[in-house]
């Protein structure tokens, strides 16, 4: 993307007042975003985001500039300011770049960006159009169909430059559903590291259907109950639990600072013994995979906790420095604005040995997660929450009455212990996540799984 | 190539292409920040950025194209997209760009230089001090952030709009991270102004102090209790359901606040203003993003809902006026609605009374989750809570770890009462929420 000359320069210049690393990151990122709402296209727009960033460490400080301007000069001038927020000093290094090409594992057949509006309105129809013919007691549906062509490009001081391209396709429907109990939402939006192929493999159809069911189940539901209770939760978007409870107080942007309720437990027990979790970058065609990560790191499949004892943090190159441990290809950022840092791509409790329907019978009273919203956590602590979309009381053994409402609350490190019946039928679902680095797409996934005891914030 | 020259191109080319409705929006911002680790500096950050949007109208539907690239290429290929983006649309609803030759507030930005690096630097390392000297439970990943940012928005249109906004402003965030008996917690506070003018003391006291305040305590007792929100709370809560204020939210049947202006939405001595000039405002704005004049609302005046919030389009449909709140989330983004500073106006009880008020009760700190647990379409939320517990009219032992659940538009029904003073915004930006500490009834608490 940018000539290996330029990059030389610019890296020279950026390490000139004594960086002992520099790195620069170019991207051009085309964002198509198609909206429909009451059955008509109401909103598209097309968004180009192109810029780059010059980063620089000494030691353990770092510096980050970016522009919009990818001139050589502008390049320059962007490298000068690192620089100089650096500090004074002076560096010589011989900087030699050689290209690295990891391969693509996550094959496009048919980019986004070559397919017309018409086509895609085409699949989001049908998913709106599922959705509001699912019942009378849809009020509103709504849809978006997105696409992101998202070229980077990284020449850094360890000598070389590497580049690569991640396409990802999503469609996303909720419906709005009343039944004279006040309105309720349901939403499906499945998406994948690839281009219009996604289709063979997703059903606008049953997207639709999936998101008017759910807000159709609701608008009938009462209000959940409260208190401290046995939860089953269910596979996909489930996962939710682990990176919320989990995954984020692993990231080395926590760990490094000591922010972090598992800072200094590599190789302790800190989960039930039924509890494996993995990171893993490399699954092909996965919403959260990389080739490599923003920091030119290839991407891994990390074991976070085997049987219950952690065997890694997800580490970046800066943090990595602080902890004495090498990147584990986590590094990501949202975009070149963006200081990357340690973050997750798909994470997941591996599959266990515990039948779904014994899951389900050995709970007395308690609630089943169908399907889970978003939901947040703070590192250092460990309190997080994740919001219900769909939930049923279990009462003697058996899924009975949807319930709404309900978000469950915990104590990361508490709840992990929790985690007692691990089921076999482990699948993923997309989300976008949120932190210092901006918004990125990361898959979380599961088995059902059981919860012995969580608060259950109902009413 | 500037934004100067590139704007000159698209708009030759949009005349080419026999455009006769068209507007740029261009959006431009300069930040910087520095953070610290143990008693140093250990990162520095330094953005620019910079992107427009072109809209056109063709054949009534309105197509949108941005980019940051700003090349002669680019300019033309923004305009075929957005044309072709307009002759894909469905919806029939008229579409309108911003008349030229409005009135506009002047706006009193509190105008200072920007601190140049070095006065950052020694801004933060001053804050970790004091935030190391502020209490012995005090440990390492506590951190002072100093920020700079400058933003300039410029909307010029074929209706004769030619409008320029610039904003610039600094801060300092300081985070206190306590340990005591092997458990961590952790609070934040910022403030924004003239770095020499900002109280560190104060801010550095705020942040430990609701540290330390966090650590301990568990789960509050489930049950149905009279609940008292702080300030930060409940400005956090009315960010999360803002949108049931939108007559675009009213259209779509977003919102059970539709087809509800005149009518009592809320207690009586609940008063909802959306203020794009308030005085402690971040970044007060003259202009919304379609370029039409901003004004102060009372959006529930006594309980009372005296207006939505509207944009062109919403007003054209509506057959009232607009209230200047168009909002772009980014320059890419498609219009929208939202508030500038929207705050519940005081009531007359100071904190303590509210509390005597109370009676027996929880008071919530901090609300988390809120983008998860809020539902803005059904009013439904749940969400995870910290706080104390008030026993005899007064705040007792801390809480955490628990949830409040309710129903937004039931709450604005259920307020007996609110404090004497609105706690100002924190942080950057020209849209913040604010309130007073508010006491309501009809409230579940799950704990334990």
């Amino acid at each position: 993307m940018i000539p290996k000359d330029i990059c030389q320069r610019v890296l020279r210049k950026a390490v000139s007042t004594g960086g002992d690393y520099a790195e620069l990151f170019a991207e051009n990122t085309v964002n198509h975003n198609i909206h429909m709402i009451a059955g008509k296209v109401d909103a598209i727009q097309d968004a180009v985001i192109a810029g780059a960033s010059v980063r620089v460490y000494k030691g353990l400080r770092s510096v980050m500039a970016s522009t919009v301007d990818t001139s050589e000069e502008g390049l320059l001038l962007c490298a000068q300011r690192a620089a100089e927020a650096l500090g004074q000093g002076s560096a010589q290094i011989d900087i030699v770049l050689k290209e690295r090409i990891f391969g693509d594992i996550h094959p496009v057949k048919e980019v986004p960006s070559s397919a017309a509006n018409r086509e895609k309105i085409d699949l989001l129809k049908a998913g709106c159009f599922a959705a509001r013919d699912y019942s009378s007691d849809v009020k509103q549906v709504s849809g978006s169909f997105l696409d992101v062509d998202h070229r980077i490009f990284l020449a850094s001081t360890e000598g070389f430059c590497t580049q690569d391209r991640q396409i990802r396709t999503r469609i996303a429907v909720t419906a709005v559903a009343d039944q004279g109990k006040g309105a309720q939402t349901g939403s499906a939006s499945p998406g994948r590291r690839m281009g219009m192929e996604m289709f063979e493999f997703i059903d606008p159809v049953a997207v639709g259907v999936t998101a008017a069911k759910q807000a159709v189940t609701m608008a009938g539901a009462g209000y959940c109950p409260a208190g401290v209770m046995p939860v089953a939760i269910e596979n996909g978007f489930g996962g939710v639990i682990f990176h919320e409870a989990c995954g984020h107080s692993l990231e080395a942007s926590s760990v490094a600072l000591g922010l972090s309720q598992f800072a200094g437990k590599l190789g302790q027990k800190i989960a039930n013994e039924k509890v494996t979790a993995i990171d893993d970058g490399t699954i092909p065609g996965a919403w959260g995979s990389i080739n490599i990560d923003d920091e030119g790191t290839p991407a891994q499949k990390n074991v976070l906790i085997e049987k219950g004892v952690l065997k890694t943090y997800m580490i970046d190159k800066f943090n990595g420095r602080r902890m004495g441990l090498p990147s584990t290809g986590s590094s990501r950022r949202q975009s070149y604005r963006y200081t990357p840092t340690s973050r997750m791509t798909n994470t997941y409790i591996a599959a266990g040995s515990d039948k779904n329907e014994d899951i389900i019978s050995s709970i007395e009273f308690g609630l089943y997660a169908r399907s889970m919203g978003g939901g947040s956590v703070n590192p250092a602590t460990g309190e997080f929450n994740f919001a219900v979309n769909e939930g049923y009381l279990i009462r003697n053994g058996k899924i009975c009455e949807p319930v709404r409402g309900a978000t469950l609350v915990g104590k990361g490190s508490d709840v992990i212990q929790n985690i007692d019946m691990v089921g076999t039928d482990m699948d993923m679902a997309q989300g976008m996540c949120g932190a210092s680095s901006g918004s990125i797409p990361t898959n979380v996934g599961q088995p059902l799984i059981r919860v012995k005891a969580i608060t259950v914030g109902g009413r | 190539m500037t934004y100067h020259e590139f704007q000159q191109i698209v708009v030759d080319r949009a005349q080419a292409e026999g455009l006769t409705e068209y507007e740029l929006y261009y959006r431009a911002s300069e930040s910087t920040s520095v953070g610290t680790f143990q008693r140093e500096i250990n990162e520095f950050s330094s953005s620019a950025d910079g992107g427009v949007c072109f809209r056109c109208i063709v054949d009534g539907k309105m197509g949108y194209a941005s980019t940051e690239a700003f090349n002669t290429e680019e300019a033309a290929s923004l305009v075929l997209q957005a044309m072709e983006n307009a002759r894909s649309l469905e919806s029939e609803e008229p579409v309108f760009l911003c008349e030229g030759g409005k009135e506009y507030a002047s706006v009193a930005a509190p105008e200072y230089p920007l601190p140049e690096t070095e006065e950052m630097v020694s801004a933060a390392l001053a804050v970790v001090d004091k935030l190391y000297a502020a209490d012995e439970k005090i440990i390492d990943g506590s951190s002072a952030e100093v920020y700079r940012e400058k933003m300039t928005i410029a909307i010029r249109n074929s209706k004769g709009l030619d409008l320029t906004y610039t904003h610039s402003g600094a801060g300092i965030a300081a985070a206190a991270v306590v340990k005591e008996n092997g458990e961590m917690s952790d609070a934040f506070d910022m403030k924004h102004g003239q770095l020499s003018t900002i109280n560190t003391d104060e801010l550095v006291a705020k942040a430990v102090s609701d540290a330390i305040d966090e650590l301990g305590g568990g789960p509050a007792p489930t049950g149905a209790y009279p609940v008292v929100f702080a300030p930060e709370a409940m400005g956090n809560l009315l960010a999360a359901f803002s949108s049931v204020f939108s007559s675009e939210s009213a259209l779509r049947g977003l919102t059970r606040m539709k087809d509800q202006e005149g009518q009592t939405v809320a207690a009586p001595m609940v008063t909802l203003v959306d203020d794009p000039f308030y005085p402690d405002s971040a970044m007060p704005v003259p202009f919304d993003a379609e370029g039409c004049p901003t004004r102060t609302k009372n959006i529930i005046e006594k309980g009372v809902l005296k207006t939505l919030l509207y944009n062109l389009k919403t007003a054209h449909q509506a057959g009232k006026e607009t209230t200047g709140n168009a909002f772009k989330g980014g320059y890419a983004a498609s219009v929208d609605i939202r508030p500038f500073t929207m705050y519940l106006a005081p009531g007359d009880l100071t904190e303590d009374q509210l509390l005597e008020k109370a009676g027996t009760g929880v008071y919530i700190n901090s609300l988390g989750g809120l983008h998860a647990g809020a539902n803005a379409v059904s009013g439904d939320f749940s969400l995870q809570s910290a706080g104390f517990l008030i026993e005899g009219g007064k705040k007792t032992s801390h809480v955490k770890s628990f949830t409040v659940a309710g129903n937004f538009y039931d709450l604005l029904k259920n307020i007996t009462a609110l404090s004497d003073t609105v706690k100002p915004p924190r942080g950057m930006g020209m849209t913040a929420f604010c309130a007073p500490a508010v006491l309501a009834e009809g409230l579940t608490v799950s704990g334990k």
